[in-house]
């Protein structure tokens, strides 16, 4: 049985510069994996190369066996992967409404819009009240939760969520972090980029430290939180 | 009482018949960050398909109308493909795909010089008689102007707000990478608004003929106004450019009858430096400036 997601030796990166080195990744079905380190590592760029945005150089990406790595990102949503990039993206003239309904932009999300709209609303009920709103004038947490609503309206198997409590108060924070706990419980593979290590390592599966290209370490929650020399080197604690 | 009637009539007419090849620029430039230089030789290749059909085949303007759409909306969709899909990664994009629009605009410009010759033709599409308001006498022509173009507006308008279609036009003008996270195949949208694009321009280029008659570089002045057009009401910014169209219709109407007719680009391009002065990123238009 093929992982979820599987990379292997993926370079990436932007003109002559790479970013991505040589990442290799596994992704079991159902697991939550996050991808930790400092910032300007290549997090979000692992995502974006991940996703299409970003031609990938070298390597190999398969998302359930398949090669993914040629596609272009339009073909890879409808190959059931989903991001959710960082700082949002929102549509900003749209309201958050018309902002969700994009996300079941593909015919085959379309025909369950209506349902999912009821879920994404059941999972984040401040949408139902701001979705006549438009989506530049929403806060910081509205907006986040708005991207992370659109994101689920494509009903991926596999979601990639890029720094998603960055820039947060810390009761939003929380809310962000509920939500997050919930669509593991429910079974979805997830991809997550986090700066805060500590915070992500209580509920991810297995944490993947990028440290200038590479991975230069991985374990579960409890193997990290007693790695105090990983967490003194890179994490700053 | 005749002074206003005359103003309005023919200020509206020129808004009307501006709007139409304006908002055709701001759709190229929301999506793509490209400003298609050779919009005014797809205006006057629009105009003569229309007199082709029209005179040498002998069909009549229902025809000749769709006939230019379809001409002018294939040259956009060659446009995308030999000169601005193959630039679209490139660091440079906008400056690159300006000066090529420059140059694919002097060759067509060119080829209708070598087909039809440099001598002014008048545009067959035209309706004869007139309305008489008060003392004023509006041409049908002009009635079918506005008409038409109020018909292509809100043709658009449904287009970008009621189908499938449009809202991924939207969603890529609004953001490019989050469109492509949605499933939008932006290569596909890119193709699809040069197309509209060059449709609409060729309307706009038949009925600028209809009043001014066809030279091959009858565009020019006409893109120039749209380009500044774009400007004020910020570019990419489509609605914007709709009412600035109208506006600066009815301006140029008032400049031309209280100052006379070669003060009216003068006064405003001055007024353009002004509105720039004042709101750099147009009068609706957003600071961000979205890169490729």
């Amino acid at each position: 049985m093929a992982h979820a997601l599987t990379l292997s030796n993926v370079a990436s990166g932007y003109g002559q510069h790479l970013v991505i080195r040589d990442v290799s990744l596994e992704v079991p079905q159902g697991t939550l994996a996050a991808l930790i380190g400092p910032n300007g590592h290549g997090k979000t760029t692992l995502l974006r190369t991940v996703s299409g945005l970003v031609p990938c150089r070298s390597g190999t990406i398969s998302l359930h066996g398949q090669r993914i790595d040629r596609l272009r990102p339009d073909e890879i949503v409808a190959a059931g992967l989903v991001h959710v990039p960082q700082g949002d993206l929102l549509f900003p003239d749209m309201t958050v409404l018309e902002n969700l309904r994009m996300g079941a932009y593909l015919p085959a999300a379309a025909k369950q819009e209506r349902q999912r709209l009821e879920e994404v609303f059941t999972l984040l009920p401040k949408l139902r009240e701001r979705r006549g709103q438009v989506a530049s004038t929403l806060s910081g947490g509205e907006r986040r939760m708005v991207g992370i609503g659109r994101g689920l309206m494509a009903g991926g198997s596999i979601l990639m969520l890029d720094e998603p409590s960055l820039g947060l108060a810390p009761i939003v924070i929380d809310q962000i972090y509920a939500v997050i706990a919930s669509l593991r419980a429910s079974g979805r593979t997830i991809v997550i980029v986090e700066e805060n290590a500590t915070r992500i390592a209580e509920i991810a599966d297995r944490l993947h430290l990028l440290d200038n290209g590479r991975f230069a370490w991985a374990g579960s929650g409890p193997e990290l939180m007693s790695s105090p020399e990983i967490l003194s080197a890179y994490l700053g604690g | 009482m005749d002074v206003l009637v005359q103003i309005l009539s023919s200020g509206l007419t020129l808004g009307a018949m501006y709007a139409v090849s304006t908002i055709g620029l701001a759709l190229v430039y929301g999506s793509l960050n490209m400003l298609n230089m050779s919009h005014g030789a797809l205006l006057a290749l629009g105009g003569y398909v229309c007199l082709y059909v029209m005179t040498a085949l002998g069909l009549p303007a229902l025809l000749a109308v769709p006939a230019a759409m379809t001409a002018c909306g294939l040259a956009g969709l060659v446009i995308y493909q030999l000169a601005a899909r193959p630039m679209l990664g490139s660091r440079n994009f906008e400056t690159q795909i300006f000066i090529a629009t420059i140059g694919i605009g002097a060759v067509l410009e060119n080829v209708i010089l070598r087909s039809f010759g440099p001598q002014p033709v008048a545009q067959p599409l035209n309706l004869p008689g007139a309305v008489t308001v008060g003392s004023v006498h509006i041409p049908n022509q002009n009635i079918l102007i506005f008409a038409v173009s109020i018909l292509m507006m809100v043709a658009v308008a449904l287009l970008l707000n009621n189908t499938r279609m449009g809202r991924a036009i939207r969603a890529t003008a609004q953001n490019r990478d989050a469109a492509q996270l949605m499933g939008i195949r932006i290569g596909r949208v890119y193709a699809q608004v040069l197309a509209i694009s060059g449709a609409l321009a060729a309307v706009s280029g038949i009925m600028i003929s209809s009043l001014s008659g066809l030279l091959p570089n009858m565009g020019g002045d006409p893109m120039l106004k749209a380009f500044i057009i774009c400007v004020v009401a910020g570019l990419g910014n489509v609605y914007g450019a709709a009412g600035v169209a109208l506006a600066l219709g009815l301006l140029e109407a008032l400049i031309q009858y209280v100052f006379g007719v070669q003060y009216s680009f003068a006064i405003l391009l001055l007024l353009v430096i002004a509105v720039l002065i004042w709101r750099p990123a147009g009068l609706f238009g957003r600071t961000q400036v979205v890169r490729l």
